[in-house]
Formats: C-alpha cells, structure tokens, sequence
C-alpha cells in the first residue's frame, strides 16, 4: 500500500502541474476568443516569448522575480505589436496570420543560436528557490506554487469580465457595432484582451520553463495552441472554471494515454499519432454536436456571424 | 539561374495545390486547414502504391482517385451536414483543424514520421543555362502546364465548370438562376483535391514525402489564394509561381530556414495593404 502510494503521489502531483499549467495559458486564451471573440491561432507563441524571455533575463544576471515579471510584459508587448496591424481584419485573415506569426517565430527561435542556441535548447537556469527546496520536495512546492499563482489568475479573470470592461468585450463579441455605436473604442477593447490574453501565456511559460527545466524551439509548435482551443472549447467556450477543469480533463487524458500502449499492440510512435487522432477526432465531434461544451452557455458561443 | 528554376518548380506545385483551397475557400466560404494534409495524403497513397509494385504512372491515378474519394466522404459526413445547420466561418475552420490533425496523424501512424522516397531511378541533371535540371523537374513543370490548360479548357467550355465559376463568383446569384449548388460544390471538392493531389505526388518528386510536408505548404498556399485574390483560380496560379519564385530566390540573401518566412511577409503585406488580391481578385 504505501509502496503503491510512493509512485502514484509524484504521478498525480505531475498531472496536476502540466494542468495548472495550460489552465493559465488556456484561460489567457479564453479572455481573448471566449470573451472577446478574437480568434488567435498563434497563442503559443506568447507561451514561447514568456519562456524566452524569462530564462535569457535571468541567466544575463537579472533576479529571477524580475525576469519572470519581464517575460509577462515582453509577451503583453508582443501582443499589442501583433494586434495592431491585424485585429482589424476579418476572423479567418487573423486565423491564418496569427498561426503564421508563431511559425516565424518559432524558425527565429530555431536559427538565431546567437541568441537561443537553436535547436540545442537551454538548461541548467535558475528554478524558483531551488536552493531552498530539498530536491525530493521540489514539484511538491511547485505544485503549490503554482496552484496559487492559477487561483490567483482565475479569480482577478472572474472579476475582470465581470466589471464593466468585461460586459463591453462580451458586447464586441456578440456585435460589434453596439458597443461602437454607444461610443466604446472596439478597436482598443480588442487591443487590450489580446494583450492581457498574452501577458498571461507569457506567464505560463514562465512557469513551463521552471517545470521542465529546458526549453527548445521545438515545445512551441502550434499544436500546443490547439491544445488550448481543445481545453476551451472541451470545458465551455467563455467559462473560466470550463477551461480549469477542461485543462485537468485534457491533460489527465494525455498522461493516462501514455501507459495505455501496455493494452494495445502499438509502438510508442504509433501511440503518440493514435493519441493525436483521437484528439482531432474530439476537436471535430465537439464543434459539430456540442460546441458549447461542459460548462458553457450555448448563447455565449463567439461562433454566429 | 538555379533558384529561378527551382522557384518555377515549386511554385507550380504550390499553384496546382492552391486552386482547391482558393475555390473552396470562396464557395464554401472557409479557410481549410486541413488542405495541405490532403496534399501529404495524396503523396503517400502514391508512395503507397509505388513500393508496392506499381508504376509512378498508375500509382499517380490511385493517389488522385484516392484522395478526391476521401474528400467526397468528408464533405458529405461533415460539411454538407454543417452547411445544413448554417455554421459559421469559424466552426469550420476549427473542424478543419479538427480533421487535419486526424489525417496527418493517420498518415504518421501508419508510415511513421520519417523521410521517404518513391521506388524509382535517380537520374542525373542535365545543364540549362550555368544550372542543372533533374528530369523530374522537367516533368512537375511539364505535368502543370497540362493540368492547368485542363482546368482552363474546364472552366471556360464546360457547363460543370461555368456553374463552378459563377458558384465561387457569387453563391446566392448562382442559386437563384438555377444551380444545383450541392453538386457543383461536390465538383469542387473533386477538381480542386484532385488538382491538390497531383500537386503531392509531384512534390514528393521533386523533394521527399514527409507527414508534415502538407503543413509546410500550408503557409506559402494561403499566400498564392490570398496573393491571386480568394476564389480566382488564374489568380491562384500567378500568385503561386510568385510565392514559389521568391521563397527561392530569398535563399541567395538569407539562410534557406527562412523559406517559409519568406511567403508569410508577402501574404501579411498583401492582407494588411490590399486584402482583395493583387491580380485582380475577387471583392
């Protein structure tokens, strides 16, 4: 029994921290597409600047709180540089350039070594109180750690959409010339979701880079972003708990799949395409019967012309 | 010399893809990112079919053939019962996105993520000028100029091919004066993924085949639809031979990595500047 409890506590304690983890960079996601209706196919490349950033201020000499504070800025910064010359255009020009913003970045990551090291990646940095921490305990901590910083974000979210500020990117969402009519700026409404949707995947990664310790160019392929569209669309479009809880529901799927090769006559590539398939499969099933998912309102979808 | 001739190359292969995302993309009204994992698709049924025996010829049929089957199944079990239900732009897209992963995945799945090649002889070049041409070359460009005359003698002499051109012109016009839109839509789907097919296979001619090959053409195809104005499928083509000249000809200056880069600019300038196209699209 406690052998049995000895493997199956830092098993769960690492679930709970990838959860965490794109909880925040789903909810940052969320306030831009489920409250604000901006389709951003490009959200990871605000998880890849967070993570960049942090690790290149702190190992050039920077205290590690100023760097990750860095990163969440650079990304917010980020942004606002990519929503001004584009969240004018219709959704599906935005869907393509956004995804193609993060393509770039990520070569940029892979090319400039000067820079990143490239495809090398980078280890070894500075981890929150790492010399504090006994080594055993640390995911522990982390785990803690983290789930403060996530309700912490969860709660300022909540009281965000529902100030008014909030209530005006709902009212964008659902139709843009309401709020332009009653003299709102849309177009800085817009502006300032994207650039707190980002700042937030910045802090995620961040907080990504402290988990797994090494970051290449490579973690940041848009499949991650669609992890989050998945995460979204799974806990309810425009539900904050939705997302939370869509982010355990996902990422428990993810690591409990990774042991299921044992049951079924798979190579472990084969397992990785077969996980990916099923997980298409879900994206399509959902927007096609139950686009609203588990915790959303049908009313709340972004999704009328 | 050299990066113009492989600029012509690829471009007339991203040319030949884009057609069918660019008419899709105006009759049915969404972006399909799943386009290029039906160009990956294409490539490895002709792969297929060629290590198992066949020749590059025949194999080329039943990878056109297999491909335009798997597009008629997925616009009649997903997009002809999303058209139903009025969905939006967006819904598509990320169904869309949905089935790019499920067929990328598949193809991984069953071949795995490494690099092939067609069974066939490697010949050498020959020179051209100070540059040297592979036969295969010769034969991408060869084989689109045929197939593009074959798209222009379709859809400016055939009855089929008008009612696609008024359908991706104007669908509602098109409806009142008579079309049957559900089935032009379905010779859509079959010209253009049989176009896009044919693109694949001669892409795995000219490079290797690759799971993620359709997604890298992915990119520079959006920039030939959004460069040849949405729904213009002359347009298409100029716009792809563009996009393919300047990918190459970016290498004499920056590092080849940034290829992909490359077509991203010219399609965010073109969105951000002029969004209807620069060779005379559609509004």
């Amino acid at each position: 029994m406690i052998e049995y409890v000895d493997t199956l506590l830092p098993y769960i304690t690492t679930i709970l921290l990838i959860s965490s983890i794109y909880a925040i960079f789903s909810l940052g996601l969320n306030l831009e597409w489920g409250f604000t209706g901006i389709i951003n196919f490009g959200h990871v490349a605000f998880l890849a600047i967070g993570a960049y950033t942090t690790v290149m201020f702190n190992m050039s000499g920077f205290p590690l709180f100023l760097s990750v504070i860095a990163g969440i800025v650079l990304s917010g910064f980020f942004g606002l540089l990519l929503g001004i010359p584009t969240l004018r255009l219709r959704e599906d020009y935005l869907a393509i350039v956004t995804i193609g913003f993060s393509e770039v970045l990520r070569f940029i990551l892979l090319n400039e070594q000067w820079l990143t090291r490239g495809p090398f990646g980078i280890h070894g940095f500075e981890r929150p109180l790492q010399d504090v921490i006994p080594y055993q305990h640390y995911n522990t901590f982390l785990l803690i750690l983290y789930l403060v910083i996530l309700a912490i974000i969860y709660l300022s979210l909540e009281r965000l959409v529902r100030s008014p500020w909030g209530r005006v990117l709902k009212s964008i969402r659902e139709d843009e010339a309401v709020p332009s009519a009653l003299g709102k700026n849309v177009f800085w409404y817009r502006l300032q979701s994207l650039m707190i949707g980002s700042a937030i995947a910045g802090l995620a990664g961040a907080m990504l880079a402290f988990y797994i310790s090494y970051i290449d160019p490579n973690t940041f392929k848009p499949i991650e972003t669609f992890h989050a569209w998945i995460i979204i669309i799974l806990g309810g479009t425009a539900s904050n708990k939705g997302t939370i809880v869509g982010a355990l529901v996902f990422c428990t799927f993810l690591s409990v799949t990774q042991f299921t090769n044992r049951f079924l006559p798979f190579t472990a590539h084969q397992m990785g395409a077969f996980r990916m398939i099923v997980i298409g499969l879900l994206l399509m099933l959902l927007m096609m019967y139950k686009p609203e998912g588990i915790f959303g309102k049908k009313e709340e979808l972004a999704l009328s012309d | 010399m050299q990066l113009v001739i492989n600029g012509l190359v690829i471009g007339s292969i991203i040319a030949i893809t884009a057609i069918g995302l660019s008419m899709i993309y105006k009759t049915l009204n969404f972006v399909n990112f799943a386009h290029g994992d039906f160009v990956a698709f294409a490539a490895y049924i002709a792969l297929f079919a060629n290590t198992s025996g066949m020749h590059l010829a025949s194999a080329f049929l039943v990878a056109i053939i297999a491909t335009i089957a798997l597009g008629i199944f997925i616009e009649k079990v997903v997009w002809l019962p999303m058209r139903r239900k009025n969905a939006s732009r967006t819904t598509l897209i990320i169904i869309s996105i949905g089935f790019a992963l499920v067929l990328r995945n598949i193809l991984i799945f069953i071949w795995g993520g490494s690099t092939r090649n067609y069974d066939i002889p490697v010949r050498r070049g020959f020179e051209f000028f100070g540059a040297t041409i592979t036969s295969n070359q010769v034969l991408v460009i060869f084989a689109a100029f045929i197939l593009v005359f074959a798209l222009h003698y379709l859809l400016s002499r055939t009855k089929i091919g008008k009612s696609m051109r008024a359908l991706s012109d104007n669908v509602d016009l098109a409806r009142i004066s008579g079309i049957d839109v559900d089935r032009v839509i379905l010779w859509t789907w079959v010209i253009g993924l049989g176009l896009a097919a044919a693109g694949g296979v001669l892409y795995g001619l000219v490079t290797a085949i690759r799971p993620d090959m359709g997604w890298y053409l992915l990119l520079p195809m959006f920039a030939a639809v959004i460069l040849g104005g949405i729904g213009n499928p002359y347009g298409t083509i100029a716009g792809g031979i563009v996009i393919g000249l300047s990918q190459e000809l970016s290498t004499a200056i920056l590092p080849t990595e940034y290829k992909f880069a490359v077509s991203f600019v010219v399609m965010a300038l073109v969105l951000l500047l002029k969004p209807e196209g620069i060779f005379g699209g559609a509004k």
